[in-house]
């Protein structure tokens, strides 16, 4: 008996596609809020000449801040990337049960919202606090240690605010090796230790790179937590931007300043679009 | 030396001198499942050993308890004699060929190659000598400095294939290797292969679900069904007389036949089939011999009956109706109403013109063509 | 060899152990916090008493300014979900020079420091003279949130829209509009959902760009509460906050639902 066949005649690619016009809302959206305000923030930063810029670059503000910025980021990132690392090789290595579970606890945090994560912390590290209490219950001080109101604060509130962010390229750059190049290495006399160091460290060497990036410019750009968790000295970039704004009222300068940090964050960007991307994963 | 060895052998496994022995090896799962159930062989110096079966029969599970990655639950397996279950995969000193070839995506080839060496402490002009070597050897010299993503498929199957040589290792193990590639590359990535054994000499274990592969390589097949090895034997012996319906079926078509056993001889027995056709059948080896009156199962490969003229004879001859005639190329397919079933019968020349649909032919084999089979217990030794 | 592995395991979630709790910490103790009886904040509570959720609920200043961040929200997510799902929707299944770069932009907001944001919608607003008004920081937020809700819904493109089930349904007649109600908006729905729950946590919780925009009567409970930590920890502020994380912890229930919805979504198709 002869079967009939329905064809399905082949369709333009572009019949399948979605217009492209449906990139305008996003398009007239971040051109109204992102590039006018981009625009407007150049023509004032640049007017007169460049006036504003120099101001800026003069004040001996920006000199603190801008350190203390690169300082703590730097610090924030290197410490996030490596407690991000231990994290993701948990979750790599864990069962569906153990996996489900960590991935709870790494996700609570970044979905309670920055301002409770430093009110917490504010309680927390509170001369009358719980880790205060601890260190005296467990005698290692006798008398309360202030630790609200520093640097030491404010990285504890920025490392605890991106570790999620560190963990996520880092795993997922963990999940993209082959798990049968772990046994071919082992079969080919590499002990386990090796195994680790000649085969997985160099596969996830972008991972790093791109938590470690990610990490760094979103701590440039932290506000809130200086102010709650920091000391006056404390003053990071973003702050620096408020107080020209709402203290000095020179918006000139504040705009002249957020130049300054988009610039900075482009070049960071491109130097790190330039690494080699070793590792790429092409399997048969 | 090609001897099929009987499936559940009480006796000890050779001397020292086989290379490669698993004895009674049991894998199971926390959850009660058996993946591999009272498994043995052995593997001689220099010998080609396949392990055949469907997904599911166990075949890799035993592969990677002798590269160590899996612990048996039970039983033991052995190099010259010495138990290694305590060796860790890295001591083993075994050749392993992934599925999908599991090159290091980071280094060049070379330094692929060169990996093993490496591990064994060489240093670094000699041990890329000795795989600029063995890349020569399988014919890549020009790729060594590239990676593998810039290879073809055959191409990193080589590389592979060196890179588990290049420290004459014990003997190799390859995991269905040659799956994803095309036929054509397959076939002759087989021949490759089967060269390389020969010209260096190792033993190899390899694992198929392929039978055609398995018979063109292999100096010994084990064909495994749930866990156990179902026959083991030399490629011809598996075929021509397979021991349970189950291997019949497996390593090409064949003709399931029920009859009874009417009389026993030497190695033979004789069968009165449907429609009191009688003739001889050989006797299963594993099986025991029937005692007459029983009912046996009897299989026997379409291109073993023979198309009778009329005046021909055979130890056993049936009559027939041809049902369908199709020409295939290399040999014409008739399907044949016998015997109350529908036979299948393969046939080199292409018969006259007057076989067609309906047309009664007279269809014969001999002794050797018919095998009885019995069904295989749990690997319950006798 | 198992034994040998199994121990390096225990020693790799032993290291963990500490990095969880210090993950965990903070919002273990917000609740209890806010249990405490007196004004103020202090461990260990001297005993429990809710007067602290009721001063916050009563207070009108702050029950206006958690309404207003609901309404807020809501706009945010109203946006980010069209511009980001079209976003998605255009740039699927398209290659083209540049395409990283469009992508790229789309994520900006996620990278760029929210001053920068804050600042420059200031400028903007303050000129077309909206500042003061909640829509005026409900429409950046929108931005803020269409990153999230492109990824989302991107991710639940290539996992369950079937690229065979677009070309047989127009092959059987079906319109434009017909197949985006019923082949592409089941397929993005999950992600939709999922995207639009993560960017109602980010703008119900953003402070930056609320504080620039804030007006007298647009004040949003997060810059509420950021000013008053600022000057006192009362248990006021431990009671919103608790609610915070209520709403926090509903919401992540919320997205692990859909999540899982998704999964099996794609594991029928």
């Amino acid at each position: 008996m002869a079967t009939r066949v329905l064809l399905v005649p082949p369709l333009a690619r572009s019949v399948q596609r979605s217009p492209f016009w449906l990139l305008l809302p996003v398009g007239l959206l971040y051109g109204a809020l992102a590039l006018l305000p981009i625009g407007v923030i150049l023509r004032l930063g640049l007017s007169d000449g460049g006036a504003p810029l120099r101001t800026v670059l003069h004040s001996p503000l920006l000199l603190r801040a801008t350190e203390n910025t690169v300082v703590i980021s730097l610090l924030t990132t290197i410490i996030a990337v490596a407690l991000g690392t231990l994290l993701a090789v948990a979750l790599w290595r864990a069962g569906a049960t153990l996996r489900s579970l960590l991935w709870a606890c790494i996700l609570l945090p970044f979905w309670t919202g920055v301002l409770i994560k430093n009110f917490a912390w504010a309680s927390l590290l509170q001369d009358n606090g719980v880790v205060n209490a601890m260190l005296l219950a467990l005698g290692v001080t006798d008398h309360p240690l202030t630790l609200l109101h520093t640097r030491f604060a404010v990285i504890v509130g920025m490392v605890h605010y991106v570790l999620p962010y560190a963990v996520f390229p880092i795993f997922t750059s963990l999940q993209a090796i082959d798990p049968l190049l772990e046994r071919a290495a082992r079969s080919l006399g590499a002990m386990p230790r090796r195994v680790v160091w000649l085969v997985i460290l160099p596969l996830i060497v972008p991972g790093l790179s791109n938590a470690g990036l990610l990490v760094f410019i979103v701590s440039c750009g932290f506000f809130i937590t200086p102010v709650i968790l920091g000391a006056p000295s404390d003053m990071m970039i973003a702050n620096l931007i408020d107080y020209y704004v709402h203290e000095l009222v020179d918006f000139n300068a504040a705009a002249a300043l957020s130049i300054l940090i988009l610039a900075a964050i482009a070049v960071l960007i491109a130097l790190q679009q330039m690494l080699p991307k070793e590792g790429q994963h092409g399997t048969a | 030396m090609n001897v099929a060895l009987p499936i559940a052998a009480t006796a000890p496994l050779g001397e020292a001198r086989h290379h490669l022995s698993v004895e009674h090896v049991w894998k199971s799962y926390t959850s009660g499942v058996h993946v591999v159930r009272d498994v043995s062989f052995t593997l001689a110096p220099g010998e080609f050993l396949t392990l055949l079966g469907p997904s599911g029969s166990g075949k890799t599970s035993t592969l990677m308890m002798v590269a160590g990655f899996e612990a048996p639950t039970r039983g033991a397996i052995r190099v010259d004699g010495r138990d290694v279950a305590q060796l860790p995969p890295e001591r083993r000193n075994f050749g392993v060929v992934f599925q999908g070839y599991a090159l290091f995506p980071h280094m060049t080839v070379l330094d692929n190659v060169a990996f093993p060496l490496r591990m064994k402490g060489l240093g670094g002009a000699a041990r890329r000598r000795a795989a600029m070597e063995m890349l020569d050897k399988v014919g890549l010299a020009d790729f060594a400095a590239r990676r593998p993503r810039a290879l073809s498929g055959g191409q990193q199957q080589r590389v592979a294939l060196a890179r588990a040589l290049v420290f004459e290792p014990d003997a190799l193990l390859l995991d269905e290797p040659l799956g994803a590639l095309d036929r054509k590359l397959r076939e002759s990535l087989q021949i490759e292969i089967k060269e390389i054994q020969r010209r260096v000499g190792v033993s190899i274990l390899f694992v198929t679900h392929d039978q055609d592969e398995a018979m063109m390589m292999s100096d010994r097949i084990a064909v495994m069904q749930d866990g156990q090895i179902a026959q083991l034997g030399a490629p011809d012996e598996v075929y021509l007389h397979p021991e349970t319906p189950f291997v019949a079926g497996f390593l090409g078509d064949t003709n399931l036949l029920r009859g009874q056993c009417v009389g026993l001889g030497e190695g033979a027995a004789i069968v009165r089939f449907a429609g009191d056709a009688i003739g001889p059948a050989r006797l299963s080896r594993g099986g025991g011999r029937p005692g007459v009156g029983d009912a046996v199962l009897v299989s026997i490969r379409p291109e073993r009956i023979g198309l009778l003229r009329p005046d021909e004879v055979a130890a056993c001859v049936i009559e027939g109706v041809v049902a369908d005639r199709v020409f295939l190329g290399r040999h014409t397919r008739l399907v044949v109403h016998a015997l109350g079933q529908m036979l299948v019968v393969s046939v080199a020349e292409p018969p006259g013109a007057d076989v067609v649909a309906g047309a009664a032919v007279r269809l014969g084999w001999s002794r050797e063509d018919a095998q009885i089979l019995h069904e295989m217990g749990t690997g319950a030794t006798r | 060899m198992a034994r040998r592995d199994g121990l390096g395991r225990i020693v790799l979630y032993a290291a963990c152990l500490p990095v969880l709790l210090f993950l965990l910490l903070p919002s273990l103790v917000i609740v209890p916090m806010a249990l405490t009886k007196g004004q103020m904040i202090q461990f260990p509570p001297i005993w429990i008493s809710v007067h602290s959720f009721a001063d916050y609920i009563e207070d009108p200043q702050w029950f206006r300014s958690t309404v207003l961040s609901f309404e807020v929200a809501a706009l945010a997510v109203a946006i980010g979900c069209i511009t980001g799902s079209a976003a998605a929707l255009a740039l699927h299944d398209r290659r083209f020079p540049g395409k990283g770069l469009v992508t790229g932009a789309i994520m900006a907001p996620i990278v760029v420091p929210l001053v920068v944001l804050a600042l420059g919608g200031y400028m903007v607003f303050a000129w077309l003279h909206l500042i003061g008004g909640w829509m005026a920081i409900g429409l950046l937020h929108g931005m803020l949130v269409t990153p999230y809700v492109f990824i989302s819904v991107q991710t639940s493109l290539v996992a369950a829209l079937n690229p065979v089930l677009v070309r047989s349904a127009r092959s059987l007649g079906a319109g434009r509009a017909s197949v985006l109600r019923h082949v592409i908006w089941p397929a993005i729905r999950p992600g939709v959902l999922a995207g639009g729950l993560l960017g109602f946590a980010v703008s119900f919780d953003e402070v930056v760009i609320a504080l620039f925009l804030q007006g007298p009567d647009a004040v949003t409970l997060p810059v509420r509460m950021f000013t008053a930590i600022q000057f006192e920890l009362t248990p006021k502020v431990a009671a919103s906050a608790s609610l915070f994380l209520v709403l926090s912890v509903l919401v992540l229930l919320a997205q692990a639902a859909v999540m899982r919805r998704r999964a099996s979504g794609r594991a029928a198709a």
